[in-house]
């Protein structure tokens, strides 16, 4: 889906084709509002941050260069978008990773064997700097090139090696733990 | 699963997944529904403004029409008044008109005013 298809509908959309920036907007929404919650941390203000980015492309979107991938060019509006919101809002700020004890012995939710992997890697995330966090989000995550990302968010390409290194460090910390916890 | 090097340019597949899934938003289609409708009210704003723009614009032509066609009926009017009030009409609309009085008229006055 994504490609060829991509491509026509990001240039329907150039002339001005709502409909088809409106299949965009399906393809890419995911994507869109995992990053921007990467960034905020709150669910309603990524939901609202994706729209801005969204509203925003629309309105940027004769600019868009046919020639060149529209996934970079729009996840670039989207993170700004966030970051905006980010400067606009007094965002909610998460508990840092050692605060969120795992499971106790005589917890239920272990006992069922159901940790929350997703709740402790949200929790880990948090504790990033903001660089680090977007950086492993969109490369491990998203799955861009680091160049990509470098040009997306204005940084040298070397910085981004090393935010997604030490990024990565502290994720693995918590997945490993989480997997070790499955084991016993 | 290890750190690797700052070097490594290959993706963490289980970390990306991981990731992806704790990063998840629910209500996807609600949220492309509520994008969609914000979308259409921009581009009837856009519209909108579009002809807010024209507005002062059409303002001054619609006035020029108007100032051109009552300079037009009132010149045309004052023509017909002074037709009116001498009671006979021009000598220009007469000739355009091909009524009286003919040329052979014309001419026969002037002579007889020569032979005077």
């Amino acid at each position: 889906m994504i490609g060829v298809d991509e491509a026509r509908l990001a240039a329907r959309a150039g002339q001005g084709d709502s409909d088809a920036f409106a299949s965009l907007i399906e393809l890419h929404q995911a994507m869109a509002r995992r990053v921007a919650y990467a960034i905020l941390e709150d669910q309603e203000d990524a939901d609202d941050a994706a729209q801005d980015g969204f509203l925003s492309a629309w309105r940027a979107i004769a600019r868009y260069d046919p020639g060149k991938a529209f996934r970079p060019w729009l996840m670039q509006i989207v993170v700004n978008a966030a970051r905006d919101l980010r400067r606009r809002r007094r965002v909610r700020t998460a508990e840092p990773l050692d605060s969120v004890s795992p499971p106790g012995k005589d917890d239920p939710a272990r006992e069922a064997g159901d940790i929350d992997l997703g709740e402790r890697l949200r929790a880990a995330l948090a504790t990033l700097p903001e660089r680090q966090r977007l950086a492993v989000v969109l490369f491990d995550a998203e799955g861009y090139p680091q160049a990509e990302i470098a040009a997306m968010l204005g940084i040298p390409e070397g910085t981004v090696k090393s935010d997604v290194f030490h990024g990565r460090r502290a994720l693995r910390k918590v997945l490993r733990t989480v997997k070790e916890e499955w084991h016993e | 699963m290890n750190d690797h090097s700052p070097f490594d340019e290959t993706r963490d597949v289980e970390l990306g997944a991981a990731l992806q899934e704790a990063l998840a938003l629910p209500f996807g289609a609600a949220f492309v529904n509520r994008v969609r409708a914000r979308l259409n009210g921009q581009r009837q704003r856009r519209w909108e403004d579009e002809l807010a723009g024209w507005f002062w614009q059409g303002l001054v032509a619609a006035s020029l029409v108007t100032m051109l066609a009552g300079w037009g009926l009132n010149r045309f009017g004052a023509a017909e008044e002074i037709d009116q009030s001498t009671g006979s009409s021009s000598v220009a609309s007469q000739l355009l008109e091909g009524s009286a009085p003919g040329t052979n008229v014309l001419f026969a006055s002037m002579t007889a005013a020569e032979a005077q």
